[in-house]
């Protein structure tokens, strides 16, 4: 592993052990599949979110009487780490499920719907998605379009929604709608209610060892008790991406340290003019760019976490650090395929996996330039972003 | 009946390890609970989700504060209870055998789960040494274990077959690998975990001081002498290397 700064050390001794069993269960039971999934633009996923739901990845922060295991968020982000380092595809499954399904019924859900919804789901018997991005444009979710209308004791929903991650496999999905007073609100649909469709979005070039759908709503009838009670305007699915957001700080740093670990045992036995490249200048300053970009990226995530424990974290400090850790981890990637030069262009190696993977990271949960905006507006009072 | 289950503190398998003042310096390593111990406490585990009466299940360590990282793996991946002798003395396999059946008997197990060998240490006498103490039957190097009541069946592999044994508790069992496949903490469990008991214990106790000391530690180096040979002519080549395997390297007559 690596961690030059001994970043790891500064966490309490649960959420150590946390990240170690993390790490060794990720090893053995996901990293020997993660490059055929990714090859074959495919997930198991009922199968890894069981998996997921027995070793408790699966909104580990919720209360232990919602079938969580009540941890900090600082575990939950090296948790993160652990699964990004494998794959972001992996961690994604796990953010939707943990950041986007869970968190919000647990926000948002009357307490009758946390105890239908949450075991389920933390257990990995259910498979949740989450539906705010809408197919003209993700940066601008107050434009939506998807409409929440009352008729009786049911709610009728119609629109649609875009690159919605695990949606052609998932039991249910929190989909964002206006009501007829034009305020969000968030509603628990059943993917067998009548009327919804997810149809898988292909030919992926990133993120394949993760399923992608979109979903349609045509007249979806849904009993109106499936409305999340607490909900209520644009900041509550933002509040979802906020702490999905924290655990991708932490994730891209795994990612990281995977590619700089195969450039550096890459450079270390590739031999050019009778030596290894790992001895040339130009292959060392690449390699210590990314060990410098890992070692702060982790500590600024380490640091989100201790402010997040204590209910002290901003969401610009989210955007900053996710901005930040992404953008790195993409360069990083980039980087680490140049040392392997040829090789580095196959899966053979993980390296260009992790890169096309990163190129979505950079982009969903806020791109990298509306956190530009984002930090701008909260730095200088102004807002660029509308 | 209980069960107690002996945990040790060792560097990681991909650890790399420095010498410093003729002693292994762990400072920086990734330490774990050593690979033969964690059999020990999943096997423990797992004749109590089989069915057998198991009470209780405790796990022992002695050595510095940082042991208690090892006692609490044990504890997320399911023991009821840790005992920590703390210490700072390094102890030989047969002063640690006098505090692992004191406390055996201390405690009324009637079961005793140890390494076969130790990643530190590896004199694999731990096992026989408590035995002895104790007075009781060791079975070492299993593969299998069953409890029937008071009856502990099991196997061992030899090198080109299998023993099969029973014996009637209490009694001291050595692991090897094969035993199990131990399982990983799942995050309910090590947060549940620090709820656990996990009880100080000094070392006074226990009389218990070693009398084998390490003076001195090294690394094995493999370092090459990347001699090459010039091979235009192969006749005086052949003869310079068989004069280099004789006499430099001496590994031919």
């Amino acid at each position: 592993m690596i961690d030059e700064f001994a970043v790891f050390d500064l966490l309490s001794p649960d959420e150590k052990l946390i990240r170690e069993s993390v790490r060794a269960f990720a090893e053995a039971e996901l990293l020997p599949h993660v490059a055929e999934w990714w090859d074959a633009g495919t997930l198991p996923v009922r199968d890894v979110m069981r998996r997921f739901g027995a070793m408790g990845l699966l909104g580990p922060t919720t209360p232990e009487a919602y079938g969580g295991a009540g941890t900090s968020y600082s575990a939950y982000g090296a948790m993160m780490y652990e699964l990004e380092r494998v794959d972001s595809g992996l961690r994604s499954a796990a953010s939707v499920q943990g950041s986007l399904v869970m968190f919000p019924i647990h926000e948002y859900g009357s307490e009758e719907q946390k105890r239908r919804y949450l075991p389920g789901l933390a257990s990995g018997e259910l498979v949740g998605c989450f539906g705010l991005t809408e197919p003209d444009g993700g940066s601008d979710p107050g434009a939506m379009r998807t409409r929440a209308r009352r008729d009786g004791s049911e709610y009728v929903l119609s629109g649609s929604k875009m690159w919605i991650t695990n949606s052609p496999a998932a039991d249910l999905a929190v989909v964002w709608a206006k009501n007829e007073e034009g305020v969000i609100r968030g509603f628990i649909v059943p993917t067998d209610a009548p009327g919804f469709r997810a149809p898988e979005i292909g030919r992926k070039m990133s993120l394949r060892a993760s399923v992608t759908g979109e979903i349609v709503l045509e007249d979806c009838r849904i009993p109106a008790g499936n409305l999340l009670p607490g909900s209520g305007g644009l900041k509550s699915p933002l509040s979802c991406l906020t702490s999905a957001r924290f655990g991708i700080a932490w994730g891209a740093m795994g990612a990281l340290e995977a590619v700089l670990r195969a450039a550096l045992d890459y450079a270390g036995s590739r031999t050019t003019f009778g030596k290894p490249i790992a001895g040339r200048q130009l292959v060392q300053d690449k390699l210590v760019r990314m060990a410098t970009d890992h070692s702060a990226g982790l500590l600024l995530a380490w640091r989100l976490g201790t402010l997040k424990d204590a209910g002290r974290m901003n969401y610009a400090q989210v955007s900053l650090a996710k901005r930040n850790n992404v953008r790195v981890a993409l360069t990083g990637a980039r980087l680490a395929r140049e040392v392997l030069g040829g090789n580095g262009i196959t899966t053979e190696y993980p390296v260009i996996r992790h890169m096309l993977n990163l190129e979505t990271v950079d982009t969903y949960e806020g791109t990298h330039d509306i956190h530009t905006l984002i930090v701008g507006r909260h730095l200088t009072g102004v807002g660029a972003l509308e | 009946m209980k069960i107690l289950t002996l945990v040790r503190q060792v560097p990681d398998a991909e650890a790399r390890v420095k010498i410093s003042g003729g002693q292994v310096d762990l400072e920086g390593a990734t330490l774990v609970m050593d690979g033969m111990d964690e059999y020990g406490v999943e096997e423990a585990l797992r004749l109590r989700e089989g069915g057998a009466a198991v009470e209780e299940i405790v796990a022992l360590a002695t050595g510095p504060k940082r042991v208690e990282d090892a006692l609490r793996t044990a504890l997320a991946m399911g023991v009821d209870r840790a005992i920590h002798v703390e210490t700072d003395q390094a102890l030989d396999p047969i002063a640690l055998s006098r505090v692992v059946a004191q406390v055996a008997q201390a405690e009324g197990v009637s079961l005793i789960l140890v390494g076969g060998q130790e990643a530190d240490w590896d004199s694999q006498a731990l096992g026989a040494a408590t035995a002895e103490r104790l007075g009781w039957p060791q079975l070492t190097w299993t593969n299998e274990l069953a409890l029937e009541g008071d009856t502990l069946t099991g196997r061992h592999d030899v090198d080109d077959g299998n023993e099969s044994f029973r014996v009637p508790l209490p009694a001291v069992v050595t692991t090897q690998q094969g035993l199990n496949e131990p399982r990983y903490p799942t995050l309910p469990n090590i947060m549940k975990a620090k709820k656990k008991e996990l009880r100080k214990d000094t070392l006074d106790a226990y009389g218990a001081a070693p009398t084998v000391r390490v003076v001195g530690s090294d690394i094995q180096t493999r370092a090459r002498l990347n001699k090459m040979i010039d091979g235009k002519d192969p006749q005086a080549a052949a003869a310079e290397l068989l004069d280099l395997l004789r006499n430099e390297a001496k590994v031919i007559a």
